[in-house]
């Protein structure tokens, strides 16, 4: 798993989005870093107008500079993608037959993706906070950070964003190609608040029944993989359920791409015995979306008809999820270059 | 190298079925059989590029599955190197140096020299000859004792055809490696195989070597009276007809050939030079073999 040679080709073959990664890095924390202690600079400057002011600076501030906004989020993304091309381009191109043939077990080959992955992530991400830690503990706001404990700042959100890769290296062993491994990871990702407010709509419209105290209990939130890319942890106990996850899913991930048939690479899903849970889950999950988005288009004064609304969105969706749901199951993106 | 009862299914489709057959040292093994006999899935499968639904690959008595490491001994050159191509030679050279233990650098050069293969900083720059040469030449530099090539002159030129095959038979001679080949080209083949796997709807059709093969089959120009009589055709494989010329194969076990021949009296009885696309396609094919 620490050979040489795997970890060159794994970066060869992800040099564009390692990066990519590293310059999202750089802007999201120490350059950020910069700009809230300018802006902060900024506030104190006009404060200074007011002498009975003074400048309040709150924790989701500090937050803010660690792991919250756009930039977790496009970094989420490229990580998943970083993920994608670690194992799912190689399954759309015929690289994977060149990586087999090697002398390495399929259980040496995946540590060897994960591994790498998983470094490049602690390496960036703990430069990066490093240099941004020191920079505010050298500015004028070095106080601040008493304001967070350091698992909300650093351990919670890398864990969340290990778990997130070791999630999508986990989907890239049951998909068939990259495309798919993407869909995959982010409606698995935030599959459980999804699946749960369609069961809520459908409930709701169908039987009147209303869900308005455990609409999102926090267990939920806990299994969506994808909440983690805002991982802010209060306690050591919450800092372990990424860990746990990820533990779990590089367990999963290895006996899987062991078990792996690459004939059926280019394909949507490696496993074949997955297609009629595929064909049925997915089907179902549409005609709940079709029903639910069908529905909001009746007027408010005809409540009357939004049941049959429903169920016109269900049947229509239903028939052409089931239509597309098939084609994709059957399609093949392998590319096959001389 | 031992393939031992390997069996293979795709989508519910048996590729391979019970293929059993074994690489002595030093020889060169013809892969035959027609378009989706399952000869790429053979190759891929002895590489452990594919899981077999049943069987194994041995090497020294012991499982590629199992052990992958041996692997080490192994080496799959594909009909595309796509996989490598925005390698550059240096690195190329960098990593299968870390990965064959027994990887040998001077000769590696020796052989980039010889066919005047100059490095490059990426293999897709090379032409198509020149990038199945440098396949070669990095396969061989291994000192990989199995080297399995899959349409190794697919699309090739005369001079770059002529190049590795050149290449190939040097080898096994000097290094006495094994090499197995899945070829269209039979013509090659016959230059250069000593045994010859057919393969007919994923089953082995026959494992022969070369002479005994050709030996199965005899070749020859029949000119009859009239037309050639229906009972004729039902023993032999016209290959052409040209008028009331008939160019056919004739089985060697068919005890009944002779007395038809004696009882049909042919004007013109001639027997011609065999080759292993004549064999292929009296085993194989008739008029839809496609080469």
């Amino acid at each position: 798993m620490f050979h040489k040679a795997l970890w060159y080709q794994n970066y060869k073959q992800t040099r564009m989005v390692v990066w990519i990664l590293l310059v999202l890095y750089i802007v999201h924390l120490p350059f950020q870093t910069l700009l809230t202690i300018e802006s902060w600079r900024k506030q104190l400057e006009e404060l200074s107008l007011y002498p009975d002011w003074s400048l309040e600076i709150l924790p989701f501030e500090i937050l803010g500079i660690f792991s919250r906004g756009i930039l977790p989020f496009i970094l989420m993304f490229t990580i998943i993608l970083f993920a994608c091309m670690l194992i799912g381009s190689e399954r759309n191109t015929r690289r994977m037959d060149f990586t087999f043939s090697l002398p390495f077990s399929r259980k040496d080959l995946f540590l060897a993706k994960l591994l790498y992955g998983g470094a490049m992530i602690i390496v960036f991400h703990t430069s990066n906070f490093l240099i941004a830690y020191w920079i505010l503990k050298q500015s004028e706001f070095s106080y601040v950070l008493d304001l967070v404990k350091i698992i909300q700042i650093y351990y919670g959100p890398l864990l969340g964003l290990l778990l997130i890769f070791s999630f999508a290296m986990f989907i890239g062993t049951i998909s068939g190609e990259m495309i798919s491994q993407i869909a995959m990871t982010v409606i698995f990702g935030v599959f459980p608040p999804g699946f749960g407010l369609l069961l809520v709509y459908f409930f709701e419209i169908n039987f009147h029944y209303y869900f308005i105290e455990n609409f999102y209990p926090t267990w939920i939130e806990n299994f969506t993989i994808l909440f983690y890319t805002f991982n802010h942890p209060e306690s050591v106990v919450q800092l372990l359920y990424p860990v746990i996850g990820t533990a779990v899913f590089t367990a999963l991930g290895i006996v899987l791409y062991e078990r792996n048939n690459i004939e059926h690479n280019g394909e949507f899903l490696i496993f074949k015995v997955l297609h009629p849970i595929f064909l049925i889950g997915m089907t179902f999950c549409f005609s709940l979306l079709g029903g639910m988005i069908f529905t909001s288009l009746t007027p408010w004064n005809v409540q009357s008809l939004e049941i049959v609304t429903y169920w016109v969105g269900a049947g229509v969706f239903f028939l052409f999820s089931y239509l597309i749901t098939k084609r994709v199951l059957r399609m093949n993106l392998l590319v096959k270059n001389k | 190298m031992r393939v031992k009862h390997l069996s293979k299914k795709i989508h519910q489709k048996e590729i391979l079925s019970d293929i059993d057959f074994e690489v002595k040292s030093g020889s060169i093994v013809g892969i035959i059989g027609r378009n989706g006999a399952g000869k790429t899935t053979l190759l891929r499968t002895m590489t452990g590029i594919l899981n077999p639904t049943k069987g194994d690959v041995l090497l020294e008595e012991e499982s590629i599955f199992k052990n992958p490491k041996l692997k080490e001994y192994i080496i799959f050159v594909p009909d595309s190197s796509e996989a490598l191509k925005s390698y550059s030679t240096a690195e190329i050279l960098t990593i299968y140096k870390s990965i064959y233990p027994r990887f040998d650098e001077k000769y590696f050069h020796e052989l980039m020299e010889r066919f005047s293969l100059t490095s490059v900083d990426k293999i897709e720059k090379y032409s198509k000859g020149m990038k199945a040469l440098f396949s070669l030449v990095i396969a061989f530099s291994t000192r990989a004792k199995y080297v399995i090539l899959d349409e190794p002159t697919d699309g090739l030129d005369v001079i770059a055809k002529k190049q590795i095959l050149k290449i190939l038979v040097e080898e096994v001679a000097v290094h006495d490696v094994s090499i197995i080949i899945s070829s269209h080209r039979l013509d090659e083949l016959e230059f250069m195989a000593n045994d010859i796997v057919l393969i007919r709807n994923g089953k082995v059709d026959g494992h022969y070597e070369l002479d005994t093969m050709k030996g199965l089959y005899k070749k020859a120009q029949v000119v009859f009276q009239e037309y050639m009589p229906e009972v004729f055709k039902n023993h032999v494989t016209v290959l052409n007809q040209t008028g009331r010329v008939y160019t056919v194969i004739i089985d060697m076990n068919d005890k009944k050939m002779e007395e038809l021949l004696k009882q049909h009296q042919p004007l013109l009885y001639e027997e011609l030079p065999i080759s292993l696309e004549d064999v292929f396609v009296a085993k194989l094919g008739g008029d839809e073999f496609v080469s």
